[in-house]
């Protein structure tokens, strides 16, 4: 893909050295890391959307285990910082994967698989396997993100979305009984509906804390955007093809508008999904009648 | 022309025998007896705190009476138990009492994420399985009749309070119901917007509806009951006409609270 003229770096000057320098192999390695971030967005946001959910639903079970399962879930992960989470995460499921093929694949092995503070598995049971290519392990990598990603952000949007359950007035779900709808009707007509008004500011608001906890998969080790931002702004001497000074502080710029701007425009999406769930329909912007109170003099 | 107890042959659409009704220790309906026959229009009337909300409320099962029995268009509730607690063990009774009685509430109570129509349709189609095309024609037309078919396509909030009891009546009018139950449909408007509320449920009267009105409007249970029953500390204390209620009250009690609410004589 690169330019005609960039054939001899040395030689270049400007903007055509610029233009040539931007599209190294490295830098496409670049760019294509933007796609990791976005994939990651794609599959953790449905993920903690759907754990959300059965989290919160399990802590309004009348099933005292499946409850007890739900509030431990949610307060647990909630009392521990990201940051450790996402650390632990991964190597514990790491671990755990790689024990289960050890006893699995060498069941012949009898040395204890944790020997001191080593973890020692058989050939076999590594994840992924030493002769796998680069792209297998950054695959396994990011799989392991995306489910540390979800457990923590999953019981954030379950706390989320069962206050939003129980912010829907009593009466809203007394009036579709009283009308002879069953539960999973009164659930499905009503219940669900009038939550999203609710859980909309909770959930955008972690949409927004999920995009900015991106970065974290080059704490995962992850080859992300900001690993290329570090790789590529780094002070290159002459022994490179394009030598250039510290140009970290760019590199990280452009992330920083980068993200600035997917904030932005989920900031708007999500103002635009506010308004169409809105439950008291003049106070959305499509209306221009004064607001009035849902159900007056409660 | 009443015929209350139920023993003139006429045909009773609901009959609550006995009720009792505690919270914890609390006893708010102390074994209270009534019996709505077809075409009539029952006024339960009391100072806040006597019970004739949660007695309206036991009618449609939407609170549930420790002792007692409900009987709907001659059927007895069955009972079961759960949790210790005594409830309704028949799903389908249950519901088939609940659309057949359909409810108007204080604070109108109109699902506030469906518009004007939506919510008068709702039930019709969901729990009905009424065709929806025709269940939206119905609905625009019990619309209309309450004044409000150019309201059809608004949102609850974004109209006034004695629209929204009006659309709520629309919406208790399309289960096409056997009685209709009133808790308190007027307490929550001011007195203009309770006028043009009051003048639908005289209309619907005057069609021979059943119905069953929980009130503070002494005016309204005069002009449109014919048996007026007087509730005080959970047991009834006098009930008739409302001329013998209203003109020829017998009890202290029901004197001292016509006095009180500036509506005696």
């Amino acid at each position: 893909m690169s330019l005609q003229y960039c054939a001899d770096p040395s030689l270049l000057h400007g903007w055509q050295w610029l233009s040539c320098y931007l599209l190294t192999p490295k830098h496409q390695l670049f760019y294509t890391s933007f796609l990791v971030v976005f994939a990651l967005l794609a599959i953790t946001a449905p993920v903690v959307l759907l754990l959300g959910f059965a989290g919160a639903m399990a802590k309004r079970s009348s099933f005292l285990p499946l409850r007890w399962f739900g509030s431990i879930y949610t307060s647990m992960v909630r009392g521990v910082p990201d940051v450790i989470f996402f650390l632990f995460v991964p190597i514990a499921l790491d671990q755990l994967v790689e024990y289960a093929r050890h006893k699995i694949k060498c069941p012949d092995i009898t040395a204890p698989v944790y020997q001191g503070s080593d973890f020692i598995v058989c050939a076999a049971a590594k994840m992924p396997t030493s002769n796998a290519d680069a792209w297998v392990h950054q695959l396994w990598g990011f799989s392991l993100a995306v489910i540390a990603f979800s457990i923590v952000f999953g019981a954030f949007a379950a706390n989320t979305i069962h206050g939003a359950l129980q912010a829907v007035p009593h009466n809203q779900l007394e009036t579709a009984r009283a009308y002879g709808m069953s539960d999973s009707q009164v659930f499905r007509r009503v219940h669900l509906p009038q939550m999203w008004t609710y859980a909309l500011p909770g959930l955008s608001n972690l949409w927004m804390i999920l995009v900015k906890a991106t970065p974290l998969l080059f704490l995962l080790g992850v080859e992300d955007i900001v690993y290329w931002a570090r790789e590529l702004g780094g002070a290159k001497t002459s022994y490179f093809e394009y030598p250039h000074p510290d140009w970290r502080l760019w590199y990280f710029l452009a992330l920083l508008v980068f993200y600035l701007l997917l904030t932005w425009l989920s900031g708007k999406f999500f103002a635009r999904l506010t308004d169409k769930f809105s439950v008291d329909k003049s106070r959305s912007k499509a209306n221009s009648i004064k607001p009035t109170l849902i159900g007056i003099g409660r | 022309m009443n015929s209350n107890t139920g023993s003139t042959g006429s045909v009773p659409v609901i009959e609550l025998r006995n009720i009792h009704k505690k919270y914890d220790d609390l006893e708010v309906l102390k074994g209270i007896d009534l019996v709505a026959n077809k075409g009539d229009v029952i006024a339960l009337i009391g100072s806040s705190g006597s019970g004739k909300s949660t007695l309206l409320r036991c009618a449609n099962l939407l609170e549930i009476p420790q002792q007692g029995d409900i009987i709907f268009q001659g059927q007895a509730v069955t009972w079961g138990k759960k949790k210790g607690q005594r409830t309704p063990s028949d799903k389908n009774q249950l519901q088939q009492m609940r659309t057949n009685l359909s409810m108007v509430f204080q604070q109108f109570n109109l699902w506030a994420h469906m518009t004007v129509l939506q919510n008068v349709v709702e039930a019709p189609i969901t729990v009905l399985k009424q065709n929806p095309a025709e269940a939206n024609n119905r609905g625009r037309e019990l619309l209309d009749k309450v004044g409000i078919g150019d309201k059809c396509d608004q949102f609850p909030s974004q109209l006034s309070g004695g629209q929204q009891q009006r659309a709520a009546i629309a919406r208790a009018l399309a289960m096409n119901p056997a009685a209709m139950l009133f808790d308190e449909p007027t307490s929550a408007l001011d007195p203009e917007l309770e006028a043009e509320v009051v003048r639908v449920i005289q209309a619907l009267a005057l069609e021979g509806r059943t119905m069953i009105i929980v009130t503070h409007d002494m005016k309204l249970a005069y002009d449109v009951a014919n048996h007026v029953i007087f509730l005080h500390d959970g047991v009834i204390v006098e009930q008739g006409t409302p001329d013998e209620v209203f003109k020829n009250t017998r009890s202290p009690r029901l004197q001292q609270f016509l006095a009180a609410t500036g509506q005696e004589g």
